[in-house]
């Protein structure tokens, strides 16, 4: 199976889960953990052909002008990493079927395989783009999959996406100098550059960003409150991402890149020293813990830090030691957390002080545990030990004088001390210490077997790790190493045996008298945790960004809009008397003018002026209304017919739905709030005064443009329509329609959205609306104006009948401006603003305020509308680019694709319309008693 | 001398003026002039010097207007019919359009 099928798979699979989790609930864990062993299987060709010492590559160009391929590469390194994302994931979902709650679980198993693709896309990436993106993938997923566990897991989620996210930072820091450095995006060809011995410094920085990027994802102190924080997340999660996954990504970076960076000596001290700080560090923090399954979250802290010190150590046998425990550590660990959730499921409770004595109850599961923490431990002869040996004795070989590596091995051992005494505390807390009394029942085959396999193939794998030395011994070459370091169980009397065999005599000591020890140490050593100080932080950058937002708060438009006005004024304006005192402006175009634009300026003028000294909102929307009616006229004067026709629906449309807006609003807008309207009428006179000068200079001062003489001379030619405008809507320029109509639908939606999420009590408050004076009807003089408006129903009658005819004429001749567009002035939008006026229309004659069709059906038509569209779009590939419109011939009549565009504009329109309708139109505020009526209205 | 100009100026300036009113139903009328305006503007740089209906077979070619900028105001127009409706939806939450007061939307930010 080659590397691109392999992430193909892993790609389908979070797709295919989605109708799997339906059919098979929680179930769906087999056929997933199924497909898993296969992928793995699929690959044993390839590993094979590594394990030859080949390695395995394909590209395939994805963003060629940005030299970005889709680059794969299988070498010994990855093929241990893809095994380890694979076996251990497939355990995991066994696990999961029994562990988790009836029901779907969608979320889980998406997110599980999804973690997955990133995972193996992570390792498998040739390209440091691929590489930074497949890193960030993980982070998500992560998080997501924390965040899904209930409402304890949000703030941990939000921690743990804060600290991956500073890692992703850096990363993408060091990817971008990498590039830029090496001039080539490959991952492989990148690291073995000779900028990195030529530029010692910038090897340092990019150390640095890259190390800081694997604290993160690894754990490594001060990065690594995420882990234990992210321990809300349910049991399976904790075991694959905290085991196999998530922490395993930030080691393989480290691995990844230490072929670049094993001899600068930044990375060397801060690798091996933050590691050794945080091994022990968080060995005395699990050593602490109440909570089983916080103690294992430490414990891999604990742990990542011994693997990221031999990194940093970064000679071939300390990298040997890396990968072996890297190996080491998913089994064992990932196993254990399987551990916990079965103690937890039988027992109920992860908590040592309430945990009853279980190695009667349970004394296979007592076995594995023993099994698995001995692994942790180190000791023989499982292959925890062994690859803890070889930390530990690699620990020797740390760059600088001898007295470093003495001082590494000891604090190494000093750490292992710590991890004897907490290991013996999950065996003697859970299985050995508790009360007698409580009745619990043991566990499950099907959730116990999953949980114990990885433990269990510690044992032979640890007597017989000579099976592990080539793909090891592969992996160790991938980063560089040229000597291979074989693998054994037993070295002779070598100093790190030495340190092992002093680590477990003084933990097996202190756990004898671990009473007294536990009062001691189980209280908090330090004023608060890791994750109170990162919610400071986060309280604090948030009131800093309060700050920030109060000087620019969107409660007043005109802070925003002022400044940005006046600069367009002052460069449009000073712009245009330089343009205009240099001299070198061409003349006008005769004959710009006709005589019925100066009768349409006048009624503009007028309409602009009643529309911003009106006080009474009706008036002012009058007078838009005849605004946009003069527009309208204007347009067609231009010679613009289907633009006019446009205007005049969407006039029309406006006018209607500000009337259904203003029925909820005050009569008036009560102008006296605004504090120097004398400063506004010179700004806004300035403004206009500078568009109208720059459009009187920088228009109509030339011939005939190119591309209108060739729409004019060839548009029909190429397309068979006569309208050009509608050919360059929907041929020439159908990209700028389909963005226009995604505008379109998103605004329907976002109506939706927003006025979904807003509580009813906001949205129309009960008390009475302010400012609208009201009075009876009774008092009315007139008797017909009483009898009108006390039962207005009556006088939606003529209406009703008038639109039994109008309806379907409006029918008829939004279909007719439809089909005519191609041709003549018509098309999608304007035949769709017809249609809509027709269902307002409907609408508006209806006594109950109900709309037409239902608001499933509305955003159906936008959604439906803008996939139409894109869909014509993809036709367009089969002759040659998106959008292409592809002609035929149909009883003599060309027709094109664009039609079909044409039908997702309308729906698009008609869906928005109905949207605005519905969600603007609905029951008027409750009307008092007595029915009364606005003032206004009456004198 | 040409006439659209001095439409267009009147058209901004009447928009300007109510974009910077407190109150969303002002504001929204003010784009609605403003984008009349805009709109104009655009035709405005097609030359109105010709301004023969851009169909073929009806009239002279020569005399034809500009059709990209009347599909870019077609398109426009249409934008403007979204923004406006989304804009007047949100003027419609309480009972009143004031931008200076924040309504409640029941999200627990301290604003």
């Amino acid at each position: 199976m080659t590397l691109m099928w392999l992430l193909v798979a892993l790609a389908i699979v979070p797709v295919a889960v989605v109708p799997l989790t339906g059919a098979m609930g929680r179930r769906a864990g087999w056929p997933l953990a199924v497909a898993f062993l296969a992928l793995a299987a699929a690959m044993i060709p390839s590993a094979r052909e590594v394990l030859d010492g080949g390695e395995i590559t394909q590209t395939i160009a994805w963003l060629p002008a940005l030299d970005v391929n889709l680059a794969l590469r299988l070498d010994g390194l990855g093929l241990v990493f893809v095994m380890i994302a694979l076996i251990i994931g497939a355990a995991v979902f066994l696990y999961s079927v029994e562990y988790l709650d009836e029901g779907r679980q969608l979320g889980f198993y998406l997110w599980m395989t999804a973690f997955a693709f990133g995972m193996v896309g992570l390792v498998l990436a040739d390209d440091l783009i691929v590489l930074f993106a497949c890193w960030e993938i993980t982070s998500l997923a992560s998080f997501l999959l924390i965040a899904r566990s209930g409402s304890g897991a949000e703030s941990a989620s939000a921690r743990t996406l804060f600290m991956t996210f500073v890692g992703g930072l850096t990363l993408l820091i060091a990817v971008v100098l990498t590039i830029v450095a090496t001039g080539t995006t490959s991952v492989s060809q990148a690291l073995t550059s000779d900028v990195w011995s030529d530029r010692p410094a910038f090897a340092a920085v990019v150390a640095v960003l890259v190390a800081v990027a694997g604290f993160t994802k690894a754990a490594q102190f001060p990065f690594h409150p995420w882990l234990p924080d992210a321990m809300a997340a349910a049991t399976p999660v904790s075991a694959y991402l905290h085991a196999a996954a998530v922490v395993k990504a930030g080691i393989y970076l480290m691995l990844r890149f230490s072929e670049a960076f094993s001899d600068v000596l930044v990375w060397n001290v801060l690798l091996i020293s933050v590691g050794l700080f945080t091994a022990a560090m968080a060995a005395l923090f699990a050593f602490q813990q109440h909570d089983l399954k916080r103690l294992m979250a430490y414990s891999t802290v604990s742990q990542l830090g011994l693997i990221t010190a031999a990194i940093g150590v970064g000679t071939d046998k300390a990298l040997t030691a890396a990968v072996l425990h890297t190996i080491a550590h998913a089994l064992f660990k990932s196993g254990l957390f399987m551990m916990v959730g079965v103690i937890d499921h039988s027992a109920g409770t992860r908590d040592f002080r309430r945990l009853p004595e279980l190695r009667r109850v349970m004394p296979w599961s007592f076995a594995t545990v023993i099994l698995g923490t001995a692994g942790m431990a180190g000791i023989p002869p499982l292959l925890g030990f062994v690859g803890k040996e070889t930390i530990l004795g690699s620990m020797l070989e740390a760059p600088g004088p001898e007295w470093v590596g003495m001082l590494a091995l000891v604090a190494a051992a000093a750490g292992s001390v710590l991890t004897v005494a907490y290991s013996a505390k999950i065996v003697l807390g859970s299985f050995v210490d508790g009360e007698r009394a409580k009745v619990c029942h043991g566990p499950s085959a099907r959730l116990f077997l999953p949980a114990a396999a990885p433990i269990w193939a510690g044992l032979p794998l640890g007597l017989a790790v000579g099976v592990l030395d080539l793909p090891v011994e592969r992996a160790v070459q991938a980063m560089g190493g040229a000597e291979a370091y074989h693998l054994k169980l037993w070295h002779g009397l070598a100093p790190e045996l030495l340190a092992t065999v002093a680590a477990v005599a003084i933990g097996a000591a202190l756990m004898t008298q671990r009473r007294a020890l536990y009062r001691v140490i189980e209280r908090p050593l330090l004023p608060g945790t890791g994750a109170d100080a990162l919610e400071r932080t986060f309280a604090g950058a948030t009131e800093v960004g309060r700050r920030i937002a109060r000087s620019v708060a969107a409660d007043h438009p005109r802070r925003h809009v002022v400044p940005p006005l006046m600069v367009l004024t002052l460069l449009l304006g000073l712009g245009s008397i330089a343009i205009l005192t240099s001299g070198d402006v061409p003349a006008t175009q005769p004959d710009l003018w006709r005589p019925i634009d100066i009768g349409l300026l006048v009624l503009i003028a007028l309409g602009v002026a009643g529309t911003c000294l009106a006080d009474s909102r009706i008036a002012a929307t009058v007078s838009l209304g005849g605004v946009g009616i003069a527009v309208t006229v204007q347009l067609f004067a231009l010679g613009a017919p289907d633009v006019g026709l446009t205007q005049l629906m969407v006039e029309v449309l406006t006018v209607l739905v500000i009337m259904m807006v203003l029925r909820k609003l005050p009569s008036r807008f009560g102008s006296s709030r605004l504090r120097r309207p004398g400063a506004l009428v010179v700004l806004a006179g300035g403004v206009g005064l500078a568009a109208g000068l720059g459009t009187w200079l920088l228009t109509g001062r030339r011939e005939k443009s190119a591309p209108a003489d060739y729409y004019v001379s060839e548009g029909t030619t190429v397309t068979g329509g006569d309208n050009l405008v509608n050919v360059i809507l929907v041929e020439f320029r159908a990209l700028d329609t389909l963005g226009e109509l995604a505008v379109l639908g998103l605004a329907g939606v976002a109506i939706v959205a927003v006025l979904a999420t807003i509580p009813a009590r906001t949205l129309d408050p009960p008390d009475k609306p302010r400012n609208l004076p009201l009075r009876p009807v009774s008092t009315l003089a007139d008797p017909l104006a009483q009898a009108a408006l006390s039962d207005p129903q009556s006088n939606l009658r003529a209406m009703q009948l008038l639109l039994r005819v109008l309806v379907p004429v409006l029918g008829v001749l939004s279909a007719a401006i439809f089909w005519r567009g191609h041709n003549e002035p018509g098309g999608g939008f304007i035949a769709a603003l017809v249609g809509s006026a027709a269902v307002a229309l409907v609408f508006l004659s209806r006594s109950d305020h109900r709309t037409v069709g239902s608001p499933r059906v509305h955003l159906a038509l936008i959604g439906g509308g803008v996939l139409t569209a894109l869909a014509t779009g993809l036709l367009g590939f089969a002759d040659s680019s998106f959008l292409q419109p592809l002609y035929g011939y149909v009883a003599g009549t060309k027709l094109s694709t664009s039609l079909l565009f044409d039908v997702g504009v309308y729906a698009a329109v008609l869906g928005l319309v109905l949207v605005a309708i519905d969600r603007l139109g609905g029951a008027p505020p409750e009307v008092p008693a007595e029915h009364p009526v606005d003032q206004e209205g009456a004198t | 001398m040409t006439v659209l100009p001095i439409t267009v100026a009147i058209l901004v300036a009447g928009g300007t003026y109510l974009l910077c009113q407190p109150g969303l139903v002002r504001i929204v009328f003010g784009i609605t002039l403003l984008s009349h305006g805009a709109n104009l503007v655009l035709l405005a740089s097609g030359v109105s010097a010709w301004r023969g209906e851009p169909l073929t077979g009806t009239g002279d070619p020569s005399d034809a207007g500009d059709p990209l900028p009347m599909a870019f105001v077609l398109t426009a127009i249409v934008i403007t019919l979204a923004v406006t409706v989304f804009m007047l939806a949100l003027a419609r939450i309480g009972h009143d359009d004031d931008t200076p007061h924040m309504p409640d939307t029941g999200e627990n930010h301290r604003t």
